[in-house]
C-alpha cells in the first residue's frame, strides 16, 4: 500500500532530521529549587550527609528520600533491535531514548536509557544486578531470544525490584486484553478455544506462557515457526532442548494431537490467530482464514506491514481483526500497557512484577472498554484516552497490594489518584517547557 | 502405560530413527560427535548386528504399540580386572515427551536386570559433556570410571 510507504518514509525522513537538531531527546532536569548557591549546602555537602545517615539506618527509606522511587532504566545491549537486527548499544540508544521518553508521557516515569556493551546472558545478569540500590525497576528492551528468556527468568528471581521485558511481557499484556474482549464478542471461552501462535520469538512464547496463566488450553494451541507447526517429536525438539528450553517446553505441552505441517495445516478450524512473525503483506492467504473455524479472531501484529491487510482477513471472515499499527482498528500497542504498569509498581514500591499482576494487566485494559462500546473495531481502548493509564496503573498497584510484594500497599483509588497526579504534572512539565520556548519547535521538514 | 522388552527384528525401523536422534543430539552437546551423513545406513546394520549377537542386548520402551525409548548394551569381559564380566551400556535414548517422568529410571533398571544375568559390574557410556547423562546416572549412584579425552588436530 503506498500510503504506508509514504508515512514510513516521511517518519524516518524527519527522525534523521530531528536527532541532530535536537542533540537526543531527554535531559535531567532538577525537581527541587534552587533559590540560591545557598541552597547547595541543603542539596549537597554539608546537609545532605544526614540525609545519607537515615538511609543507612533504613536501607528502604532510599524510596523516600531520592527519585529512586520513580526511576527506572530502559536496558539493552542492542542484539536485535526493531527489525534491524544485532545493531549493537550505540545504534540501539535512539531507540531507548524513544521508550524513555513513552514512559515518561505516558506514565510519568523517570526513565533513562542504558545501552550496555555486555553480550553474554551471564555477565548481562550481573551488570543489570548491579544497578538496583539505585533503581525503582528495570525495563529490558531488544534483546535477542533466546537469550532474553534466560535473563528475564533470572533478573525476576534475583532482583527485589520489578524487572519487565516489553518485547515479552507487554505485547503478551496487551495481546491478551484485545484478545479476551475479541472472544466475548465471538461468544468464545478461553479455556476451550483453538490458538494458533504463528511466530515463536520473544513476543509469541511470552504470550503462549500468559496464555497458559490466564486458562488457555495448552494441549490445543500450536505453535508455528519458520520450520512449521512446532510438536514434540519434531527433528530439532532435542536441539531446542539446549539451545531454546521455553520454545522446547512448549513443544511439550501444546498441539497433543501432534499435528505436522504448516500454517495451514495448523489454521484448520482454529478459533484464534495471533501471528506475531514477519512482515508482509502475503504472509497470510485469505483461503487459510478462511479455513479457520467460523468468525475467527485474528491478531496480525507484524510491524511495520501486518502479515496480511486487516480488510483481507475481514474480507476471509475474521469476525475481529487487530494490527500493532494506529491507522487501523484495534491496535494492539505494547504503550497501553508499560507506562501504565510501572506506574502502578512504582506507586506501590513493588518487589517484583507477578505473572498474575501482568494479568491483571492485561485485564484492566480489557475492562476499560465498556460494554457499550464493545465493537469489533473496539477490543482495545485507543493511546489518546488518558484515563487508560491511571485506571491500569490502579489495577496493578492493587494486585500488587493484594499479593504482599508492595513496600506501601494502596487501594485502587487511592493509586487512582496519585498517578493521576504524576502523570499529569509530567506532560505539564513538558507543554511548558514547549511554551516557553526551551524546546525548540519542531523542524521544518521537505 | 509404557512398557518395557527386548527388541526384536520388527523394532528395527525404529531404533534406526531413534539413534539418528540420539547421535544428532550428541552433536548437539560436543562438535567432535558431528553425525555421519550415512547414519541411517550405519545403524541399520549395527542395530541387525546387535539383535543376532548373543552378547549384545537392546530393550525397547513402548507406549500403545510405538517404541519411544531404547537402551543398547554389550556384555564384554575386562581382561585385565575383576570382577570381569562387565554389561556397557553404550546407547540410551528417550522421546522428549516420556523425559523427566521416571521412564528412563525404569527403562535402565529394566536392562540392568536382564543384564545382571550376565555381567557383573554395570558400566554406562555416554558424552563427557552430556550434562543431562552425568546428573541422570549420579543420581542413579554411578560414578566415573575410566575417561576418553580428545583432540581435534593432530
Amino acid at each position: 500500500m503506498n500510503s504506508v510507504v509514504e508515512e514510513l518514509d516521511r517518519s524516518s525522513k524527519a527522525a534523521v532530521k530531528a536527532a541532530p537538531y535536537y542533540g537526543g531527546k531527554l535531559e535531567i532536569v532538577p525537581k527541587i529549587p534552587v533559590r540560591s548557591l545557598d541552597d547547595f549546602a541543603v542539596w549537597y555537602t554539608p546537609g545532605v550527609a544526614a540525609v545519607c545517615k537515615a538511609i543507612t539506618e533504613n536501607r528502604d527509606l532510599s524510596f523516600e528520600y531520592t527519585w529512586r522511587w520513580n526511576t527506572i532504566a530502559v536496558v539493552t545491549n542492542g542484539t536485535r533491535v526493531l527489525g534491524l537486527g544485532n545493531i549493537g548499544p550505540e545504534a540501539a540508544m535512539p531507540v531507548m531514548e524513544g521508550k524513555s521518553l513513552i514512559f515518561k508521557f505516558l506514565g510519568g516515569v523517570d526513565a533513562f536509557p542504558l545501552c550496555l556493551n555486555v553480550k553474554e546472558p551471564d555477565k548481562f545478569v550481573e551488570v543489570v544486578k548491579a544497578l538496583e540500590p539505585g533503581l525503582g525497576g528495570v525495563n529490558l528492551e531488544d534483546i535477542s531470544s533466546p537469550e532474553c528468556f534466560y535473563i528475564l527468568d533470572r533478573l525476576r528471581k534475583e532482583m527485589s525490584i520489578p524487572v519487565w521485558h516489553d518485547d515479552q511481557l507487554g505485547t503478551a499484556a496487551a495481546t491478551l486484553a484485545g484478545l479476551f474482549n475479541a472472544l466475548k464478542l465471538t461468544g468464545r471461552k478461553l479455556d476451550r478455544s483453538r490458538i494458533v501462535l504463528l511466530g515463536a520469538g520473544a513476543a509469541n512464547i511470552a504470550t503462549a506462557r500468559l496464555l497458559e496463566k490466564a486458562g488457555a488450553d495448552m494441549s490445543r494451541m500450536i505453535l508455528v515457526d519458520t520450520r512449521g507447526i512446532l510438536h514434540a517429536e519434531r527433528e530439532d525438539m532435542d536441539e531446542l532442548m539446549l539451545k531454546n528450553p521455553w520454545k522446547y517446553e512448549l513443544g511439550l505441552k501444546t498441539n497433543r494431537e501432534k499435528r505436522r505441517g504448516d500454517v495451514t495445516e495448523a489454521l484448520r478450524e482454529a478459533d484464534v490467530l495471533i501471528a506475531a512473525s514477519r512482515p508482509g503483506p502475503g504472509v497470510l492467504k485469505k483461503e487459510w482464514i478462511r479455513s479457520m473455524a467460523e468468525n475467527p479472531v485474528v491478531f496480525l501484529l507484524a510491524n511495520p506491514v501486518p502479515e496480511m491487510w486487516p480488510w483481507e482477513a475481514k474480507e476471509a471472515g475474521a469476525a475481529v481483526v487487530a494490527t500493532g499499527r494506529s491507522d487501523f482498528p484495534n491496535q494492539v500497542n505494547n504503550s497501553l500497557v508499560f507506562p501504565a504498569v510501572f506506574r502502578g509498581v512504582l506507586d506501590v514500591r513493588a518487589r517484583t512484577i507477578t505473572d498474575t499482576m501482568v494479568l491483571q494487566a492485561a485485564w484492566a485494559l480489557a475492562n476499560y472498554v465498556s460494554e457499550e462500546k464493545l465493537t469489533p473495531d473496539h477490543i482495545i481502548p485507543t493511546m489518546q484516552d488518558w484515563e487508560v493509564y491511571v485506571h491500569v496503573a490502579a489495577a496493578v498497584a492493587e494486585k500488587a497490594s493484594e499479593e504482599g510484594v508492595a513496600r506501601n500497599p494502596m487501594t485502587y483509588e487511592e493509586e487512582l489518584v496519585n498517578a493521576r497526579n504524576v502523570i499529569e504534572r509530567s506532560r505539564k512539565i513538558l507543554i511548558s517547557l514547549m511554551d516557553l520556548k526551551l524546546i525548540k519547535p519542531f523542524p521544518q521538514v521537505d | 502405560m509404557v512398557e518395557f522388552r527386548k527388541a526384536s527384528e520388527k523394532d528395527l525401523q525404529s531404533l534406526v530413527e531413534l539413534n539418528t536422534r540420539l547421535k544428532r543430539l550428541n552433536e548437539e552437546f560436543d562438535p567432535l560427535l558431528r553425525v555421519r551423513t550415512d547414519i541411517a545406513e550405519k545403524s541399520m546394520e549395527y542395530f541387525s548386528e546387535a539383535l543376532r549377537s548373543p552378547n549384545s542386548l537392546v530393550v525397547v520402551a513402548e507406549d500403545a504399540g510405538k517404541v519411544v525409548g531404547f537402551i543398547k548394551a554389550d556384555i564384554r569381559e575386562r581382561i585385565f580386572y575383576e570382577p570381569r564380566m562387565e554389561g556397557n551400556i553404550v546407547e540410551f535414548y528417550l522421546l522428549p515427551e516420556y523425559r523427566r517422568k521416571g521412564v528412563g529410571a525404569t527403562l535402565l533398571d529394566y536392562t540392568i536386570k536382564l543384564l545382571k544375568e550376565k555381567a557383573e559390574i554395570i558400566t554406562a557410556e555416554f558424552p563427557t559433556l552430556n550434562e543431562i547423562a552425568v546428573e541422570f546416572y549420579t543420581k542413579l549412584g554411578f560414578r566415573g570410571i575410566t575417561s576418553v579425552y580428545a583432540r581435534e588436530s593432530p
